[in-house]
């Protein structure tokens, strides 16, 4: 694991030979823009770990005698975490990146010595890490021999609560640093930010959230958008203008609905949909989505951040800013973990 | 908003129904024409329906002024699960049809509140009976559903419910969520004692449970029978393609292909498109314009292709998502904007029909952000 975060510094290193091809990878295959793989090599890959967290990942994994993991088409730097969790779990491991989108998993199993193949084949007593939709994670399980010991990562989202009493410019600013990094495609990004308060409050967070995003999107420029993305961009847009404000800048949309009834799910692409919320309305606004969340960012302490974090005890919390830097101390997703 | 006047809304039904009737007849002798009606409708939605009028606002049109229903703003179908849907207030609701139950709760399924089912029933009713019962009403209704007391706001229930009674009564074959093969043998073993044409009203997935459990079973049916089938699968069977279960149908009822017919409807919507292989096979329709696949629009119904992301309208024949203008919506949108992809093609009868190309694909899944049909599952 430790060969692992080592490996992740030199990927982070611009000038570094690794680094540089890290680079030239990501831009062919993440779809991320250029700055857009800078940011993510340089802000969001896990270059060191602490004792402690190094503890909770050996912790979070069975071990095994080989640990087999299939890899979906993940954000670019999620291999680092997958197979430090594999190289946790035994020190045989075999990696099937994504065919569409291998990310740095390629350039890491090259420099760990880590075995890649097309076909993943477990035998029973083997770890089968699969990362993927709940459907392909339930296709693999279903179809693996007795006695592999099937885990799976699957997918999800994050929600950001606006505490009450917080200054919004400043808790829009936070939340933008979450939005752009992946263009908003990792389970923790967050989706849908609920701030505390009335109509006028959540009015005002989408106004400064919308200022935040047009700045930092300036310097990073959202990657390549396909047309599917577009068109689900456009019906998002055309719901929030029947039922609130739609904030559309040049490379992101903040969709406001002041009243909600239930909350909708914008497509992944620094689309953030802004609701109003207090404390009461949790049950009936998250309950729904609370099995997906992955982590709950917050801008403070709140009635309404306490009531979230009920109802997803096991989503991670995070500062607003802080969504997508989770410590490497285990999957980032924790939902089941505890079972 | 203003307030709400149940004369005005009952004036506007009365105009639909008058251009309903007229229009199954001739289309082209309604007593007035298709757009002004849209646009009354529209005006009358935007008046007491504050997405609708928002929706105008956005899009930059004055209703006041509008005169095709081209113009009209369509709402999206995701609007219908946001906020309410209705010109009129909740207390005069006679029925609340919802949209599938899914993983997410009551509260984020989509709503269409009714203040009467009048309207609907009409054009139901017309437009069953020139595609789906053309030559006859000597039809036992063989229903693969669960009964209207079970699923009070399925809108998909209340229309099988009313055709049911329609047609003489009918008999229900699926309870507490489990379907009774044997009864629907026993329903289909009645039909041939009696040498009565059956038609069979079912779910997709009710056809595969059937199909599934029917080993043993002897569904066949008397000559003149038929089969409607309507929805997708949704997680409650195995996924089967159109052609193999319109197959496996066919044989299993003993039915000739082309008797059996998909619906298109949606509970936005208040009136049905249907498959016309039936009716052409019947010399009810033109022949060569009939073919599985391609979904007939009743003439209160316009549908527009339009582009995915510009949701400008597409010139016929063009692939887009589908805009329906359904003056039975009276009391709530009559401008739809749809997910589904589909082809508008011309047709000899001055209906619209459209060849359904499946729901727009989501964008691909790219990193581990979730989508939005994972979180929409099965209950």
């Amino acid at each position: 694991v430790e060969r692992a975060v080592a490996l992740a510094a030199r990927l982070a290193d611009r000038d570094d030979p690794l680094g540089k091809e890290a680079r030239r990878d990501l831009a062919l295959t993440s779809g991320l823009s250029r700055e857009g793989v800078e940011l993510a090599l340089t802000e969001h890959l896990e270059v060191a770990i602490s004792g402690d967290d190094l503890a909770s990942l050996l912790a979070a994994v069975d071990t095994a005698p080989r640990c087999q993991v299939i890899l979906a088409a993940n954000v670019g730097t999620a291999a680092l975490r997958a197979i430090a969790l594999a190289l946790a779990a035994s020190s045989e491991v075999t990696i099937r990146p994504s065919r569409r989108d291998p990310g740095l998993a390629p350039i890491l199993a090259r420099e760990l010595g880590i075995a890649v193949a097309e076909v993943i084949t477990a035998a029973p007593g083997d770890a089968l890490h699969v990362y993927g939709t709940d459907a392909t994670i339930a296709e693999v399980r279903a179809a693996a021999a007795p006695g592999v010991i099937v885990t799976g990562h699957g997918t999800g989202l994050g929600i950001a609560i606006v505490s009450a009493g917080v200054d919004l410019r400043e808790a829009a600013r936070a939340l933008a640093a979450d939005v752009i990094p992946f263009d908003q495609r990792g389970c923790l990004s967050p989706r849908v930010a609920v701030v505390e308060g009335d109509a006028d409050r959540a009015a005002a967070f989408a106004a400064a959230l919308d200022a935040a995003l047009r700045d930092l999107g300036a310097r990073v420029p959202r990657g390549d958008v396909d047309e599917a993305t577009r068109a689900a961009i456009a019906l998002y847009g055309a719901a929030i203008d029947a039922v609130g404000e739609r904030f559309a800048g040049p490379q992101h949309v903040v969709g406001l609905d002041p009243a909600p009834r239930a909350l909708q799910l914008p497509p992944a692409a620094r689309v953030v949909h802004v609701v109003p919320a207090r404390a009461i309305d949790s049950a009936r606004l998250l309950g729904p989505w609370a099995g997906f969340v992955t982590t709950v960012g917050s801008s403070g302490p709140g009635a309404l951040l306490d009531a979230a974090l009920a109802l997803a005890p096991e989503a991670r919390p995070a500062a607003l800013g802080k969504m997508q830097r989770p410590p490497l101390d285990g999957p980032v997703d924790r939902r089941g973990l505890g079972k | 908003v203003n307030s709400f006047s149940s004369l005005d809304s009952d004036a506007l039904h009365a105009r639909v129904q008058a251009f309903l009737r007229a229009a199954i007849v001739d289309p082209a002798r309604t007593p007035e024409g298709f757009d002004a009606i849209a646009v009354a409708l529209a005006r009358h939605q935007a008046a007491h329906i504050p997405a609708v009028a928002r929706l105008a606002r956005a899009r930059g049109i004055d209703l006041a002024t509008a005169t095709r229903a081209a113009e009209v703003p369509a709402v999206p179908c995701d609007v219908f699960r946001l906020t309410r849907v209705a010109a009129h207030p909740a207390g005069d609701d006679v029925a609340v049809f919802r949209t599938s139950g899914t993983s997410q709760g009551r509260e984020a399924r989509g709503e269409h509140a009714l203040r009467t089912t009048a309207t609907y029933e009409l054009g139901a009713r017309l437009w069953a009976e020139r595609l789906l019962w053309p030559d006859t009403t000597r039809l036992r209704a063989i229903v693969l559903a669960s009964p209207l007391a079970e699923q009070p706001d399925s809108s998909l229930g209340f229309m099988l419910d009313r055709f049911a009674t329609l047609l003489g009564g009918g008999s229900f074959h699926l309870r507490s969520g489990a379907l009774d093969a044997a009864g629907v043998a026993a329903a289909a073993a009645a039909a041939r004692d009696a040498d009565e044409p059956a038609l069979v009203l079912a779910t997709s997935f009710a056809l595969v449970h059937l199909l599934d459990a029917q080993s043993g079973l002897d569904l066949r049916l008397p000559r003149g029978s038929r089969v409607m089938q309507t929805g997708g699968f949704k997680g409650r069977s195995r996924e089967v393609a159109p052609d193999e279960l319109r197959a496996a149908v066919s044989s299993a009822f003993a039915v000739p292909g082309a008797q059996v017919i998909g619906e298109y409807g949606m509970t936005e919507l208040s009136s049905q498109l249907y498959e016309t292989t039936l009716a052409a096979a019947l010399g009810k329709w033109p022949a060569n314009e009939a073919r599985h696949g391609v979904y007939a629009a009743p003439p209160w119904v316009r549908v527009t292709a339009v582009d995915p992301i510009t949701l400008a309208a597409l010139p016929d024949g063009e692939i887009g998502i589908a805009r329906l203008v359904d003056l039975a919506n009276v009391d709530s949108a009559v401008a739809i904007q749809t997910a589904d992809r589909v082809r508008v093609l011309p047709g000899s009868t001055g209906n619209h029909s459209i060849e359904l190309l499946g729901r727009a694909p989501g964008a691909p899944p790219r990193g581990c952000s979730i989508a939005v049909d994972d979180m929409l599952g099965p209950p």
